[in-house]
């Protein structure tokens, strides 16, 4: 079984291939959100899911005992990469960017609670796993791939390399670039202009720093969704602030135009589903009592009930691209016990104590992998059509 | 036509207006006011105050103005042209020092006025507006031929002709003060009314819009009326400047007024709101100029009663807190001021003083008046009716959303009409959103997937027109990027 670790270019692990290179036949699935949406723990935690093998819950329980075909991949030993894209001198007129590249490889594990304690250390750092998310940082984005791969790997057709792609930690790059069709890039080889990013809110009175690595990242991301064989739209449900509310509602008929224009697959995922309370309630149930099975009917929840506050938008879209029943999920990658802990469940399903002698426990994750595993079928299927 | 084509010329881009002011001696005489403890003042004086107030009107608007003065010599102090704010007072200075002497040269004073509306093969072109006390006793290049009496001196122009020749388009309104039924007493009503009605019959001959108008006055405050025709409001104290509103203030205002859009039954008010004047019908009755004066610190603005005459009066009691004399004065100002000011100012008093079934009584009045104005001016009055309605009512989400329409159209008075119309236009499809938006809330089932999808794909074709606004007015300045922000907030909470 492939692990994974947090490593560095200074300590990447022996025999590391540098570069991880996208192979030819790899589907690109690139995620998106508005700032504190979930990307980060989306990608970092099924990284850590691929390596670890951990348990995850589906609401309702799944009738097939839970299996998806998805794995890490062992053939490419790097399954996170980050580029981190910096302004090292704001007052630098001409706006030069440094960019750092972290990888986190596969690497077999000794230890299982030593390295999940590693990883969520790395995220608490930076601040992940708290309830709050980061101050918006204006001097950077990272560009973060996950590699994977989707098929039994004993099956007919055998195992599939996929991608994962998305700009994290952008401060709305991503909610800018959908929001406002007028930036969208037709080619791999366009660039966003100076004129057309006029059209996002008071651009001309940022400073040229800031400027220049808006445009830079819209130019990346653009790139990167217009050669993107699916998109995964990740909502999160309780947003206090009404920026960000507009903001997210902003970016979802973005991306629901951009997906309809382009005919791509697209993939709903409400994350932080935990804050939805009544979601939630199933969910405790089902962690204390393996055998409760749940008859929570998420589209009813999400669309009769505005669940996810865009009942109305999600409707509009129902057979335009999306199936509601198919293609939305309730998502939870971090599901916390407040403060910034995540809930960590013993082999028997009992909550690890938060206070005490440390006891061994594996994060509850709730659905997380069913939106990407969805986002792999529907690409596969697509291809399966263009081929025939 | 110069081009040999049938087609009509582009209308003239900006508003041209022209006065035409006595200044014989008769305008030091006297002239009552309805107030009976009031001063009398003279009408040269009157006249002045509300010059200077067109003065002010005209450098908030942009619309070009030229002032001509006569007595038995014509002159023209103010060349029609933009009034610029730093000209403003060189040109009232110019105005005081204006002193009334000698004999009424009323015909080639007009015909002086038209000059400077001329424009060339398009003929006259703009408003002209005449205010005198007199009979001509002084002219010598032209005149009016009046059925039945002596022809005019032989090689006098005539005035008709002269004034209205093909393709103009002439819009002039006489101002007379005094009962002109005795000669010297007051203005020469009967030849004023027969130079109207001959221009009114070449107006038909030539296929020309025909809008001549006489309107006697006998009091100070009634020719103050008649020269200011207008509707006064003052803000509320706890009124904040939209530019003083921290972004997630703005949002959170935009929201709430999102609320008053998706629920109609709630907030009724917003159904009476007309967003702009565009397409509306031609009218001839008088435009009605509305003013919002900015009352935040509680202190009345200078001069309110030298500006708005009567109605000054009402606000300057009203903002001092003697709510019992404001309505004294509002009730004593019925033919004095425009009905729709007046009952406003009777609800806003009555509101005041806490009577609310006589405040929503007058209020109630004050609508139907407003469909008796030309369309030009209702949409800024209904605002500020729906304004003191929220209010009223307590209605929070109805008063922000008004508030920051009117802000917005009101701070862009000034600016390129272009701009502004764009902005009105917006705001106007926003407040059409309502229509589709409810469709979602009472269909079910198919219906409610249909209604949705209208809906959606109307929020998205007025988010493209955003867009296209934000890349073409990217250097509008901060009022046109509030209003953007503010509508974007709102399409926003439209789901």
């Amino acid at each position: 079984m492939g692990e994974v670790k947090v490593t560095t270019k200074t300590r990447r692990a022996p025999g590391a291939r540098r570069e991880a290179k996208k192979g030819p036949e790899s589907a690109r699935i690139a995620v998106v959100g508005i700032p504190a949406s979930g990307k980060t723990t989306y990608f970092r935690f099924l990284a850590g899911h691929f390596g670890l093998n951990l348990p995850i819950l589906y609401i309702p329980a799944r009738t097939e005992g839970g299996q998806l075909p998805i794995f890490g991949d062992l053939e490419n030993d790097v399954a996170l990469e980050e580029t981190t894209y910096e302004t090292t001198d704001p007052t630098d007129p001409e706006g030069s960017l440094e960019t750092t590249s972290r990888f986190y490889v596969n690497r077999p594990m000794e230890d299982r609670k030593k390295l999940w304690v590693e990883l969520a250390a790395g995220r608490e750092e930076q601040g992940v796993l708290t309830k709050y998310p980061l101050p918006t940082k204006f001097n950077q984005f990272i560009e973060m791939k996950m590699r994977f791969r989707y098929g039994a790997p004993d099956g007919e057709a055998g195992s599939k390399p996929m991608e994962l792609q998305t700009i994290d930690e952008a401060g709305g790059i991503i909610a800018d670039y959908f929001t406002y069709d007028r930036l969208w890039l037709e080619s791999e080889a366009a660039e966003v202009t100076e004129k057309s990013c006029r059209v996002i809110p008071h651009y001309d009175s940022w400073r040229p720093d800031r400027r220049d690595l808006w445009r830079r990242g819209l130019t990346l991301l653009g790139r990167f969704v217009q050669s993107a064989d699916a998109i995964i739209l990740l909502l999160s449900p309780a947003l206090p602030s009404l920026h960000d509310q507009a903001q997210q509602v902003n970016l979802a008929r973005g991306v629901f135009r951009y997906v309809r224009t382009r005919n791509l697959p697209l993939v709903i995922a409400i994350s932080k589903a935990d804050k939805l309370k009544e979601f939630y309630t199933e969910v405790e149930q089902s962690v204390r009592e393996r055998t409760y099975r749940s008859s929570f009917d998420t589209t009813d929840y999400i669309l009769r009930r505005d669940g996810g506050g865009m009942g109305t938008i999600l409707v509009a879209q129902e057979g335009r691209g999306i199936s509601t029943k198919e293609d939305v999920f309730l998502i939870s990658s971090a599901v916390s016990t407040g403060g910034g802990h995540p809930l960590l469940v013993g082999d028997q399903g009992e909550e690890a104590p938060a206070v005490g002698v440390p006891t061994m426990g594996v994060p509850v994750m709730v659905n997380t992998t069913l939106p990407l595993a969805r986002a792999c079928e529907r690409v596969l299927e697509r291809r399966a059509t263009k081929g025939a | 036509m110069q081009d040999g084509t049938d087609s009509p010329p582009p209308p003239v881009s900006r508003e041209r207006n022209v006065l035409v002011l006595d200044l014989s001696k008769s305008m030091l005489a006297p002239l009552p006011d309805t107030e009976p403890q009031q001063p009398e003042r003279q009408k040269i004086e009157v006249a002045r105050t509300a010059v200077f107030r067109i003065l002010q009107d005209a450098g908030a608007t942009g619309s070009l103005f030229g002032l001509v003065t006569f007595t038995e010599t014509v002159r023209a102090p103010v060349p029609l042209g933009e009034i610029r704010k730093e000209n403003l007072s060189y040109i009232e200075n110019l105005i005081s020092l204006l002193h009334p002497s000698g004999r009424s040269a009323i015909w080639d004073a007009l015909a002086a006025g038209a000059d400077m509306l001329r424009m060339g093969p398009r003929g006259v072109q703009g408003n002209l507006v005449l205010v005198t006390d007199g009979w001509d006793n002084a002219s010598n290049r032209f005149a009016v031929n009046i059925p039945g009496q002596p022809p005019p001196p032989g090689g006098r122009v005539d005035l008709v002709t002269y004034m209205l020749p093909p393709q103009s388009a002439l819009t002039l309104r006489v101002i007379g003060i005094g009962n002109g039924m005795e000669r010297d007493k007051g203005v020469d009503g009967a030849r004023i009314q027969e130079l109207l009605n001959q221009m009114t019959r070449r107006a038909h001959e030539l296929g020309l819009p025909a809008a001549f108008s006489f309107q006697e006055v006998t009091t100070g405050s009634a020719l103050f009326v008649q020269m200011v025709n207008a509707f006064v409001d003052v803000g509320y104290e706890d009124d904040r400047p939209i530019e003083d509103l921290h972004p997630e203030e703005l949002a959170q205002h935009a929201a709430n007024a999102a609320r008053a859009l998706k629920e109609p039954q709630q907030h009724a008010t917003v159904s009476r709101l007309k967003a702009g004047a565009a397409s509306e019908p031609y009218s001839e009755a008088p435009d009605l100029e509305v003013d919002v004066l900015a009352s935040a610190t509680g202190v009345a603005p200078a001069n309110l009663k030298e500006r708005y005459g009567p109605l000054g009066e009402i606000v300057e009691a009203y903002l001092a807190g003697q709510f019992d004399v404001a309505l004294g004065l509002v009730q004593r100002s019925v033919g004095v001021l425009p009905p729709v000011t007046r009952l406003y100012w009777e609800a806003r008093v009555q509101f005041a003083r806490r009577a609310i079934v006589e405040a929503a009584r007058a209020l109630l009045q004050a609508w139907n008046e407003v469909d008796k104005l030309p369309p030009s001016s209702q949409a800024r009055i209904l605002r500020r009716l729906a304004l003191l309605q929220a209010r009223m009512q307590n209605d929070k989400e109805t008063e922000t959303l008004v508030r920051f329409i009117d802000d917005t159209e009101h701070r862009l008075s000034g600016a390129d009409p272009k701009i502004r119309d764009r902005l009105v236009d917006l705001f106007t499809k926003l407040m059409e959103l309502r229509g589709t938006y409810q469709l979602t809330r009472i269909a079910s089932g198919g219906d409610l997937q249909d209604a949705a999808v209208n809906h959606e794909a109307a929020v998205e074709q007025v988010f493209g027109q955003l867009q296209d606004a934000r890349l073409d007015l990217a250097s509008a300045g901060p009022v046109a990027e509030g209003a953007l922000d503010f509508i974007e907030v709102c399409l926003a909470e439209m789901r």
